[in-house]
């Protein structure tokens, strides 16, 4: 579950007061909003990549406002998927779990389990350099999944891809959150989207959040 | 550990053990000299030789005069070598270096293409408007410098345009050799290194030479054998013979090669206390042996007589250097020293002037006048008073003995009343002074003056010179001074 | 290729061809004056060849200092320039500019100067009495006049040159990663040496390349603050400027070539690895 409470957040000149909403546990979370009106940035003062002024962040019932990025059981999938070019497809699925001490057998079996569930089983040993943009997406998902994180984070993952793809996407992304009982929190400019996607819907007026 | 990590720990512990491995296992500490570029050559093999004859190495760091100046400040060198004597003058001047010798004379003139295809003859030609001429950067190389004075005593500065001009000698040779001009003006020792050019000499710059000097630096960690590579490399028979196989004209000066040289001095005995300390310090700075013979003048003279050789002659007077005089180099006077008369304390027999000595029943004590210059300086002194003949006929005089320190003595142990000798004998013990009264004399011949002069034949003239320059440095004079000599040599400028 | 952008290539390449052909004709210039003037054996003490050159052993010495100094100096350089190529591209400072300027100076200092000041640095500082240089010798170390003062003469300078790429590379690449890689459960410092230094390692290779050539080329501060002695801290920078000013010019155009020979291996060596290795330094 992940829950904000009167969350105020700074980026540059720009400022985001009072936020306040919760998606519960195992739900599938949308926060809609224009391009540019500050979605991006509640998601990274969620993930814990930017400072909050103000309020507080609970992770399966834990303030977490104060933690590192790695210790508050979220996985985040950034827009373009930021995926690391000198690295295999197994390298990042074994990434956080190797970070995290997990021993070496262990990780194997949950890179194959992973890859078997994302259809990544063939490119294990590609690099990311000349997959396709819903293969890349779906490398960048593995790698938040790893250690199976309570929250799972994403930024318009499905901007950047076509139809076909779109529609392959959305239904992997369904599935595998709620077979594996993930919290989701998805930010979207599209309400096309959200409504394909999400349980619950949020938007952003005017710097505050509503619920839909 | 991430192996980037583990990678880079790996280097930095190669690093540090390969970069900390890079030191000398021998005892012996290499001497560093600074050399001028233009020199490398006969420098490098001078340094060899000596390495293989007497296993201490020397590093030797090449660079422009100029740059090389630089570095003396930072007190980590031992010898300096510069292309020309301006520049180890300036480093005296700074304070930077102590000794010098003479290594060679250079002269400048003309380089041109081989077979002087322009014809350039005289200095005039510098006027030639058919002809690119280099020089040196005026205010930047000595050859610059004194191109620009011998141009201008013959009235061939104004007006002349140098096609270009360079801050060292060397780029003026490598640009008459890329024949970018046609003749260059540089040093000769220079232009010999450079065997596709050609020399012209003109009478102008012929008439004056310029030489190059080697320094030992003040701070020197280790001024014995900076000085004693020194010696090796300006020795007539080591070190200016491999300069001379290069083209340069050795100084003419120059002392033989010896690992530990001897110098025989021969020495008025008064001069003894005020040069035993310079004798002192001298010898352990440069590791040589100074072997004084120490004796009244007359002696001394009679001995170079019967055909002793010494290196140098302090006399004690200048009637006793001029008898020997064909032997040695134009002398210089030193010091001056006053005969006085002793007395004993409190002057029981009332002798207070040289009329005085004429008393009944005194015991008076002189030198010999013919063993020694005090003898004869007595002498000499009682006649122009006419006192001496009076003097002699009363008995008084007990056999002379033939220094004044011996006279000393006497008085002191009440065996005499009254002697002639020098001040210095006097104040050469302190115990002495307790015991007499000094009685001055004052009269015109009372004073002996006192000449230093190398001996001719001298196989170390310079390292004579070395030992005179330090006898007349403050802390020699103040030797002299102490001992109640007064100084008679003028203050250099 | 429609006709339109004919004009515009040939345009382009005739600028590249320009100054590639002023940098080859130098070269041939430099070769055929060598060549010409230095047999290749000569049994004249007096005259240069090129087995002469070769085989002088302060010439074979002179080349082994600087292949492993100049390596030395790119490792040194790039151990200072990545961190801190870093910080000026991720972090906010007061004084950053100042920083910034300063990290700067070596390129514009004149080279002799940067010897210069190395040479009162550890001698004359700190003001009156024991320099540091007197402080290191007491622990048995010795800089000025050494190997090691060839090191940080040809590093003082080579660096300054490394932190501008790796800063440059930095901004190239986007936080995110690091980000990401934070958020897996890496810290700062692990996601630096895990995510961000393989994915920079292309700009990585350029610094370092660019030190050791940088390091090669320079021979102003060595000069004053290593002294060229033959056999200690002679480099073939300083050998070409010494036979210079010796007037040996051919000796000296030799040397120059083979420098630059060595040079270019190095350099496409690196390259070749470079491209070995795309798509990676560590493999994964």
């Amino acid at each position: 579950m992940v829950r904000i409470e009167n969350l105020t957040v700074r980026a540059g000149e720009f400022e985001i007061t009072d936020v306040n909403f919760e998606i519960p546990e195992g739900k599938y979370g949308v926060l809609m909003g224009k391009t540019g009106c500050g979605k991006t940035t509640i998601l990274e003062a969620v993930c814990g990549l930017k400072n909050v002024t103000g309020g507080k962040i609970f992770v399966s019932d834990r303030d977490v406002t104060n933690e590192l990025p790695g210790r508050r059981g979220i996985g985040f999938v950034p827009q373009d998927g930021s995926l690391f070019t000198t690295k295999t497809v197994r390298k990042h699925l074994a990434f956080s779990p190797k970070v995290r001490g997990w021993k070496s057998d262990a990780i194997a079996k949950r890179v194959d389990e992973l890859a078997a569930e994302l259809g990544l089983t063939d490119l294990l040993d590609r690099k990311p350099h000349g997959l396709s943009g819903g293969e890349r997406q779906r490398v960048a998902l593995g790698r938040a999944l790893a250690v199976k994180p309570a929250v799972l984070c994403l930024d318009e993952p499905l901007s950047a891809l076509d139809e076909d793809t779109h529609a392959e996407m959305v239904e992997l992304l369904k599935r595998v959150t709620a077979e594996n009982g993930i919290t989701v929190l998805h930010i979207t400019h599209s309400r096309r989207e959200a409504e394909l996607v999400g349980d619950l819907q949020f938007r952003i007026e005017d710097g505050r959040v509503i619920g839909v | 550990m991430h192996p980037i990590l583990r990678n880079f720990f790996l280097v930095l512990t190669a690093l540090a053990f390969a970069g900390c491995g890079k030191k000398d296992g021998t005892d012996t500490k290499p001497l560093v000299m600074f050399c001028a570029a233009g020199m490398k050559k006969p420098v490098t093999a001078i340094a060899k030789q000596y390495e293989e004859e007497y296993g201490i190495p020397v590093e030797i760091q090449f660079g422009g005069s100029g740059t090389l100046l630089a570095k003396l400040d930072i007190g980590k060198g031992d010898i300096y070598l510069a292309g020309d004597s301006s520049y180890t003058d300036l480093a005296k001047e700074k304070g930077h270096v102590a000794e010098t010798m003479g290594v060679a004379y250079m002269r400048a003139g003309f380089a041109v293409a081989k077979g002087n295809p322009k014809g350039i003859a005289a200095l005039a030609d510098v006027k030639r408007s058919d002809l690119k001429i280099a020089i040196g950067n005026p205010g930047a190389a000595s050859v610059g410098k004194f191109t620009k004075k011998i141009l201008s005593k013959h009235g061939l500065w104004d007006g002349f345009e140098p096609t270009v001009t360079f801050p060292t000698v060397n780029e003026i040779a490598n640009t008459v050799k890329l024949g970018t001009v046609d003749a260059g003006i540089i040093w000769d020792a220079v232009a010999s290194q450079y065997s596709d050019l050609d020399f012209v000499n003109v009478p102008e710059f012929e008439a004056e030479k310029k030489d190059i000097t080697v320094g030992v630096l003040t701070d020197s960690k280790q001024p014995t054998e900076a000085l004693k590579f020194c010696r090796y490399l300006t020795a007539k028979d080591k070190g200016l013979m491999v300069f001379a196989a290069d083209g340069y004209e050795p100084v003419e000066t120059a002392d033989m090669w010896a690992k530990t040289p001897e110098v025989a001095l021969f020495s008025g005995a008064m001069l003894r206390p005020a040069i035993e300390k310079s004798i002192e310090k001298f010898e352990a700075r440069e590791g040589v042996k100074i072997n004084p013979t120490y004796n009244g003048c007359g002696i001394l003279v009679s001995q170079m007589k019967a055909g002793e050789t010494p290196d140098a002659y302090f006399s004690c007077d200048q009637s006793f250097m001029t008898m020997v005089e064909e032997r040695f180099s134009k002398p210089t006077t030193v010091s001056a020293n006053e005969m006085v008369m002793l007395v004993k304390k409190g002057n029981p027999e009332s002798v207070l002037t040289l009329p005085d000595l004429k008393k009944d029943g005194l015991k008076i004590g002189f030198s010999h006048p013919k063993k020694s210059a005090l003898g004869a300086l007595t002498q000499r002194l009682l006649e122009s008073e006419g006192l001496y003949k009076e003097i002699m006929d009363t008995g008084n005089v007990v056999p002379a003995s033939a220094t004044g320190d011996f006279l000393v003595n006497q008085i002191r142990s009440n065996a005499l009343d009254v002697v002639i000798v020098y001040r210095s004998n006097a104040m050469a013990n302190t115990g002495s002074t307790a015991d007499v009264d000094i009685i001055e004399i004052n009269r015109p011949k009372s004073i002996a003056v006192q000449p230093f002069a190398i001996g001719q034949g001298s196989a170390h003239p310079n390292l004579v010179r070395r030992f005179y320059e330090t006898f007349v440095s403050e802390a020699g004079k103040a030797e002299f001074l102490k001992y109640g000599f007064r100084w008679e040599l003028a203050e250099e400028n | 290729m429609s006709k339109s952008d004919k004009p515009f290539l040939a345009a382009i390449s005739s600028l590249a061809a320009i100054y590639l052909l002023l940098i080859v004709l130098m070269l041939v210039a430099d070769a055929i004056y060598g060549f010409r003037a230095v047999p290749f054996s000569s049994d004249d003490p007096d005259k240069a060849s090129l087995v002469k050159i070769f085989t002088d052993k302060a010439v074979i010495n002179s080349i082994k200092l600087t292949l492993f100094s100049c390596t030395v100096s790119a490792i040194l350089s790039l151990i200072v320039a990545v961190p801190t190529g870093y910080l000026l591209s991720r972090y906010n400072f007061p004084g950053k500019l100042l920083v910034d300027a300063i990290l700067d100076i070596p390129i514009v200092l004149p080279p002799l100067v940067v010897g210069l000041s190395l040479l009162l640095l550890f001698n004359k500082m700190p003001p009156g009495g024991t320099s540091f240089e007197d402080m290191l010798n007491s622990l048995g170390i010795e800089i000025t006049f050494n190997v090691a003062a060839v090191i940080i003469a040809q590093f003082s300078v080579a660096c300054a040159f490394s932190v501008r790429t790796m800063r440059n590379t930095f901004d190239q690449i986007s936080p995110r990663t690091e980000q990401v890689a934070q958020t897996l459960g890496c810290s700062r410092a692990r996601a630096f040496f895990s995510v961000v230094i393989p994915e920079s390692w292309r700009g990585i290779s350029t610094a370092g390349t660019l030190a050791w050539t940088r390091s090669m080329g320079e021979f102003g501060p060595i000069l004053v603050f290593a002294g060229t002695i033959p056999n200690k801290t002679e480099v073939l920078s300083s050998t070409v400027f010494l036979e210079i000013t010796t007037g040996s010019l051919e000796t000296a155009v030799i040397v120059s070539l083979m420098m630059v020979t060595i040079a270019v291996v190095v350099l496409v060596g690196v390259r070749m690895w470079d491209r070995k290795n795309e798509g990676g330094l560590y493999h994964g």
